[in-house]
């Protein structure tokens, strides 16, 4: 299935290329973000940020100097989804106040999700879409980037055909066919251009159109061999997708291997709860309904013999799956936070992608397209029921 | 040992498929007795826990009954439930997990009949399919 050009926040605006002020991108986008800042086009703006303290995170910056002096535009770093983060600021727009939001296209598709689930208000926000060619676990950065986090990324943008071939990513950045945003409002893209020199930068929106005001932009149509370079490594990626799957069907098909694959599992919830999608205030599986009383547990016991403590691992998983597979955007940071390591990636992105698929949809795609169960046709799935 | 019988959990709408197994009871319609009916608002109303639950805990097969599409008490529910199925049934199969253990069927409360052959014929499939394999699994 092909990304389509999102219709919703359609560009009539510009698009073209961002000169880079000394041979240094991050620092030319942290003096954009600055400029938003000083002239009040944005009240804050959130990226991803470094600290002197080493804490690397989202961080929502309302202080041109503290976006110069911690801002990482670009870190390939990942330790939650910003969309989670959405989610918890966006809910009650406030007039005048406007965020300016930077995210991969997984998380702007997490976002996309959350908007139509009813948990995300995109009024006081500007989703500011970035190009992604994968993340780093936060735990393997350190290694990766030695110790000048901040200053990796800018070797890590020219050097980006070294980086892509080590593949020392996330697994599910391993097999993510969406290295630039679908839906933003401004888009700041470096994948396949010489980052030294240029970035490509798209409004996808009036909203985005705004913030290029009075920034140079020369009006150039995407460069070719940009689109060659996103349009292989997209291939590479889908690959390496199909390489993953046929790997998890040899391993986690059929009722005893999937007991096998979620063994370990501590029924912890940690992938639901760092799930960008997975929305629910209380979850099913921490309220009372799934308590039981000592003679119930006992008298379920009866019916195998035994019952494993606690109950309902893998009812937990399978469930999950039926609740979130139509929103799931593969972006994998439930693997990440999994204690134990279960393979939860390569798993959601073939049952998530199977899932989408029976209904044309793809998360975080466009804003229209209605979520899958919330919406029917009536002349549909005729076999079904019949 | 006595021949095997399945265990089923049915989840039957209360304004139709109940009604149609009402139907079946007081028109004297023998059908096999493996089902455990639970009555439930609309076939909407079933979460797919409550599918994988039984399924999990140990039961051969599951049934839901709902009102023919157009015919919902609450207008939508059963279109709604008829997406889920499809997402359920994806997801067993991309699991490798037998989708046919879970069935789906419209049924009126003008149909008795066609209720006491759903039952008949879906306890006679799982009868060959055999005993869930999550039934032997203590670990799940």
């Amino acid at each position: 299935m092909s990304p389509e050009e999102p219709k919703n926040l359609r560009a009539e605006g510009r698009s073209g290329r961002l000169k880079v002020e000394g041979g240094d991108p991050v620092a030319t986008i942290k003096a954009v973000c600055a400029r938003w800042l000083k002239e009040g086009v944005l009240s804050a703006v959130m990226l991803p940020a470094v600290s002197r303290n080493g804490v690397a995170a989202p961080a929502l910056f309302s202080d041109p100097e503290a976006v110069r002096d911690s801002g990482v535009p670009f870190l390939p770093a990942m330790g939650v989804n910003t969309a989670s983060v959405v989610d918890e600021i966006a809910f009650n727009p406030a007039p005048g106040v406007k965020v300016g939001v930077f995210l991969r296209p997984c998380e702007a598709r997490a976002v996309v999700e959350l908007v139509k689930l009813q948990q995300v208000v995109l009024d006081g926000l500007v989703l500011i879409g970035v190009d992604c060619p994968g993340t780093y676990r936060a735990a393997d950065f350190g290694e990766v980037a030695g110790s000048d986090g901040a200053n990796f990324v800018n070797r890590f943008l020219q050097e980006q055909d070294r980086y892509l071939a080590e593949n020392r990513f996330r697994t599910a950045c391993t097999m993510c066919e969406f290295p630039t945003p679908l839906v933003f409002d401004l888009h700041i893209g470096f994948l396949g251009m010489n980052s030294k020199e240029a970035l490509w930068v798209a409004a996808g929106s009036e909203k985005g159109a705004e913030l290029l005001n009075g920034i140079d932009i020369e009006a150039i149509p995407e460069p070719e061999s940009r689109q060659k370079f996103i349009e292989e490594l997209r291939t590479k990626r889908q690959l390496r997708a199909e390489e993953q799957i046929k790997e998890l069907d040899k391993r986690a098909l059929g009722p005893e291997n999937l007991v096998r694959y979620f063994a370990a599992c501590l029924n912890c919830h940690n992938c639901m709860k760092v799930c960008p999608v997975c929305y629910c205030r209380e979850c099913f599986f921490e309220s009372e309904a799934l308590e039981r009383d000592l003679d119930e547990v006992v008298r379920i016991s009866r019916h195998k013999g035994g019952t494993r403590m606690p109950q309902g691992t893998l009812l937990f998983h399978i469930t999950r799956m039926n609740h979130m597979m139509t929103s799931c955007v593969q972006c994998g940071i439930c693997e990440d936070s999994c204690p134990v390591k279960i393979g939860l990636s390569v798993l959601f992105k073939k049952v998530s992608r199977n899932a989408q698929k029976e209904f044309d949809y793809l998360s975080g795609r466009s804003l229209d397209e209605p979520l899958p169960l919330v919406t029917f046709r009536e002349d549909e799935f005729r076999t079904i029921g019949e | 040992m006595s021949e095997f019988e399945p265990r089923i959990v049915g989840f039957l709408c209360n304004w139709c498929t109940y009604a149609g197994a009402d139907l079946a009871g007081t028109s004297r319609i023998q059908y096999p007795p493996n089902m455990k009916p639970i009555r439930v608002m609309c076939s909407a109303a079933v979460d797919s826990v409550y599918i994988v639950r039984a399924l999990m805990e140990g039961a051969d097969g599951v049934f839901i009954g709902g009102c023919h599409p157009g015919d919902c008490h609450y207008v939508s529910g059963n279109y709604k439930t008829r997406r889920r199925m499809v997402l359920f049934n994806s997801i067993m199969r991309s699991l490798g997990l037998d989708e046919e253990r879970v069935l789906l069927r419209w049924i009126s409360a003008a149909e008795g009949k066609r209720f006491a052959d759903t039952i008949t014929e879906f306890t006679e499939k799982l009868r060959k399919k055999g005993l869930s394999p999550f039934k032997t699994l203590w670990e799940v």
